[in-house]
């Protein structure tokens, strides 16, 4: 075959270079073999990593959908809070547009009940305090 | 009993280990031999031959047996062989080929003898061979392997195996001849 054409100086190397590359300790093979059986065994005793399922895996898609439920949800709230808020704003705006006769008005007539409310909130502290004591 | 066999008995789950030491047996030297042609390190030949006999026991029940288990088998030793080569390559950068180098440039210390000299130019010729260029040639020249099983082992065509193996016997022997 091909060798033919090769030259003998070559050939002779390649011969050289098997001998040398066939060398291997005595025994090696048998070693090899228990070494490797050895390894085998140790990794097949191993206690093997189990794989993870998530227990959520199969309702994956349903939890998006609540978790973008409960976004738009937050943000509407939000959104609707931040529209109450300004509305307020827009009320006092409005209060401090009033004639004066007319907050007058208003705070007279709602005196009373504010002088009730007040009167009730000192005897109940004063009823806190002499129970204290005794 | 044949491969075929043992591979059957293996995938079956009936005395697994036994199926599997002596495929072990049988074949364990020429893949051996073959990786070492290619590292020329006894160490790392071990290393890369413990490597194909663990992947060979984990991946066998996968194995269709839709070619030879030796095809196969050369097939792992030489992915693992050329990812070995790779890596090496990537953490010792040049660190072999400059001692070739300087044992080309003296080789009188090697007992002065033009024998040795032929040698070390062999041994770096084979060293510069691209690695499949090198796999198909050890595998043609000392296992006597046709070039169809060649080139199923090496992933290439028949025409690619036989022009791998005529490209290396060119380069060796022009390196030889410049002795």
């Amino acid at each position: 075959m091909e060798k033919e054409s090769m030259s003998k100086e070559l050939e002779k190397a390649l011969e050289r270079f098997k001998a040398k590359s066939d060398e291997v300790p005595q025994g090696y093979f048998d070693q090899f073999e228990l070494e490797l059986m050895h390894k085998i065994q140790s990794e097949n005793h191993a206690p093997k990593q189990a794989n993870i399922i998530s227990l959520f895996a199969k309702q994956k898609k349903y939890l998006v959908a609540a978790s973008l439920l409960f976004a738009v949800a937050t943000g509407y709230l939000f959104y609707n809070q931040l529209n109450e808020h300004t509305i307020s704003t827009n009320e006092m705006v409005q209060i401090e547009s009033l004639p004066d006769e007319v907050i007058e008005a208003y705070v007279d007539n709602n005196e009373l009940v504010a002088e009730v409310e007040w009167n009730s909130a000192i005897e109940s502290a004063g009823a806190n305090i002499s129970l204290k004591n005794n | 009993m044949t491969d075929q066999a043992l591979i059957t008995q293996f995938q079956n789950g009936d005395s697994k280990e036994g199926a599997f030491t002596q495929l072990l047996k049988r074949h364990k030297e020429p893949v051996f031999f073959q990786i070492k042609k290619m590292v020329l390190e006894h160490a790392d030949a071990d290393d890369i031959a413990q490597a194909v006999w663990i992947k060979v026991w984990n991946k066998l029940d996968g194995f269709k047996q839709e070619s030879a288990f030796s095809t196969w088998l050369f097939r792992v030793a030489y992915n693992e062989t050329l990812n070995f080569i790779a890596q090496k390559k990537r953490i010792q950068g040049q660190t072999k080929q400059n001692q070739l180098e300087q044992e080309m440039e003296h080789p009188s210390t090697q007992n002065g003898l033009n024998e040795t000299a032929i040698q070390i130019k062999l041994e770096r010729a084979i060293a510069e061979l691209p690695e499949k260029q090198r796999f198909v040639f050890m595998l043609r020249y000392y296992e006597a392997y046709d070039y169809e099983k060649i080139a199923s082992i090496t992933g290439t065509t028949v025409g690619g195996a036989k022009a791998n193996y005529h490209q290396a016997v060119k380069k060796m022997t022009e390196l030889i001849q410049n002795t």
